[in-house]
């Protein structure tokens, strides 16, 4: 079976709806994302750190490391689900009643070369 | 620290309780005037849990886990503020050694800050309103908007209520120490009638939304049984406890499958919660020590009279009627009135019933009272008038009410026209009480 990378990107929007929820609403988003997790098809999840990471390139023929493309203003992955899916049609079916969808965020999906 | 094999759910409102223990230890070591950070770096902490916790699983001890990440906030945040000054170095090291300490939920420390926090957010200095509205916030973890959907209120005006409260607290210096013992019983009974009033909004207002009124009876019971479990704890503590249990106790049977209200007499009374009933007796039982019989004492009484008969017909209806006959003379209210005319028409028959509400009806503030209607319509009925009937509950369908009353008003009015046709005799009586 095919299997796709869900990558789950927290938009301006979708970190600012966060921060109005209720602690009730919190925990009941908390546990449709759970449950999410732990769908048949769910092979992995993994969070993403909170800091911004590096991003390294070639300076002169020199590696060089900067900070990474962290900002206020745009989308941040935060992480992704590692899912088996028959197409990517499949995987979009799957993927309609994704938790982070309800609350703004945005979900890029990329199926795993030869597969 | 995340566990890999998490399956079982959260335990029910462990944030919301959490956020108001996390919240209570923070006020206490930043200062109640420092409320609004306290505040945030619990909202924080959760909102974290909620961004980390849907891809890794959940923490071993989720509530550690929050309890740890809010104090680490607080310290930034206490860092970086410079009202602090030269405090921050002490508050800092307050909170280290707090973080470090977090075991159990339930250890006696945590119980000690809510109850501070429970005592200075019913600061008798405090509006009523305002008062409930910030133990809701602050003790319970509810957010403003479930706060005004509890209460049908405007979200803002919540907030306002919110800002001028800690605003107060500030300005006339309340704080979170423990009264003397020379005030105790001023400030335990103000604490007492915040959390009567929370218990009765979400028990019989009809208005709201039913889930959240349900949590609110929920959380006044809870904090009741904070206060309960305190060395402060009265017999007049335990009545309210006794109470508000026994009545909650009844709430899965009032209404049925399809969201029809189901009154007193007809509830299926194996849905009443064992386990409440038991706690109601046991707190009762306690309310017994000492010569104190205060309003809750004969209103826990009336709720474990109803509780112990085996059906509605069998309740023993003449110590009922003592009870509202000594309720009223504390609390001459008109709606402890009309409640005591239900248990007239049992005791007495509908006629002596509808004599003494004759009363009630001159009442400014009952004369619109659906309620009122509705106890008149069916001592009517009782009485083979169903045309008369009929008038009443057509004019309280005219008050203010709730969908499911507006609802059982009308299969009252239903039955009222099918019997001025056959003119059967009249049913069982009913009481007013859900």
């Amino acid at each position: 079976m095919p299997q796709f990378l869900l990558l789950l990107y927290d938009t301006p929007a979708a970190v600012a709806q966060f921060k109005k929820m209720s602690p009730e609403e919190m925990q009941q988003a908390i546990e449709k994302y759970r449950a999410w997790t732990k769908k048949p098809f769910t092979v992995d999840s993994k969070r993403l750190g909170e800091d911004p990471g590096k991003v390294m390139r070639s300076h002169n023929g020199k590696p060089r490391a900067t900070d990474g493309p962290y900002s206020e203003t745009k989308e941040v992955l935060g992480g992704f689900y590692l899912i088996e899916a028959a197409s990517y049609d499949d995987a979009v079916a799957l993927t309609t009643d994704h938790p982070h969808l309800e609350h703004g965020g945005t979900i890029e999906i990329r199926k795993l070369y030869g597969q | 620290m995340i566990a890999t094999a998490d399956t079982a759910p959260l335990i029910e409102h462990l944030f919301r309780h959490q956020a108001g223990r996390i919240t209570a230890r923070l006020v206490r070591l930043l200062g109640p005037a420092n409320f609004a950070l306290a505040e945030e770096a619990v909202q924080e902490a959760l909102v974290r849990a909620l961004q980390a916790w849907p891809y890794e699983g959940t923490p071993d001890n989720p509530g550690g886990w929050l309890f740890r990440v809010a104090h680490n906030i607080a310290i930034d945040a206490v860092r970086r503020d410079r009202t602090f000054a030269a405090k921050a170095d002490a508050v800092v090291a307050e909170l280290t050694r707090s973080a470090s300490q977090f075991s159990d939920p339930d250890a006696g420390e945590l119980k000690d800050d809510e109850l501070r926090m429970i005592f200075m957010c019913c600061h008798p200095a405090l509006a009523r309103d305002a008062s409930v509205a910030l133990s809701l916030k602050t003790v319970g973890g509810f957010s403003v908007r479930e706060i005004a959907r509890a209460f049908l209120a405007d979200e803002r005006a919540i907030a306002q209520r919110l800002v001028r409260a800690k605003r107060q607290i500030r300005d006339e210096e309340l704080t979170l120490e423990m009264p003397h013992r020379s005030d105790v019983g001023e400030r335990l009974d103000a604490v007492l009638d915040v959390i009567y009033f929370m218990f009765n909004e979400g028990y019989w207002t009809q208005s709201g939304e039913a889930l959240i009124r349900q949590d609110l009876c929920f959380e006044a019971l809870r904090l009741g049984r904070l206060v309960a479990s305190s060395p402060l704890a009265t017999p007049r503590t335990h009545a309210l406890v006794a109470l508000m249990a026994l009545q909650a106790a009844r709430l899965p049977a009032r209404v049925d499958e399809l969201g029809e209200l189901v009154l007193l007499d007809n509830q299926d009374r194996a849905r009443w919660d064992d386990r409440l009933i038991a706690l109601g007796f046991d707190h009762f039982d306690r309310s017994m020590a000492g010569d104190d019989v205060s309003e809750y004492h004969v209103q826990a009484a009336i709720a474990a009279t109803h509780t112990r008969a085996t059906d509605a017909a069998s309740a023993d209806w003449p110590t009922i009627l003592s009870l509202y006959d000594q309720l009223l003379l504390k609390n001459p209210s008109p709606v402890v009135a009309l409640n005591r005319t239900v248990a007239i028409a049992k005791v007495h028959g509908p006629a002596a019933a509808l004599t003494a509400l004759a009363p009630l009806e001159r009442d400014r503030h009952l004369r619109d009272y659906h309620l009122l209607l509705a106890v008149r319509g069916q001592l009517l009925l009782e009485l083979g008038r169903p045309t008369q009937a009929g008038d009443a509950f057509r004019a309280a369908l005219e008050c203010e009410c709730s969908e499911p009353e507006r609802r059982f008003l009308e299969r009252k009015l239903e039955s009222c026209s099918e019997r001025s046709i056959t003119n059967h005799q009249s049913s069982n009586p009913q009481s007013s009480a859900p």
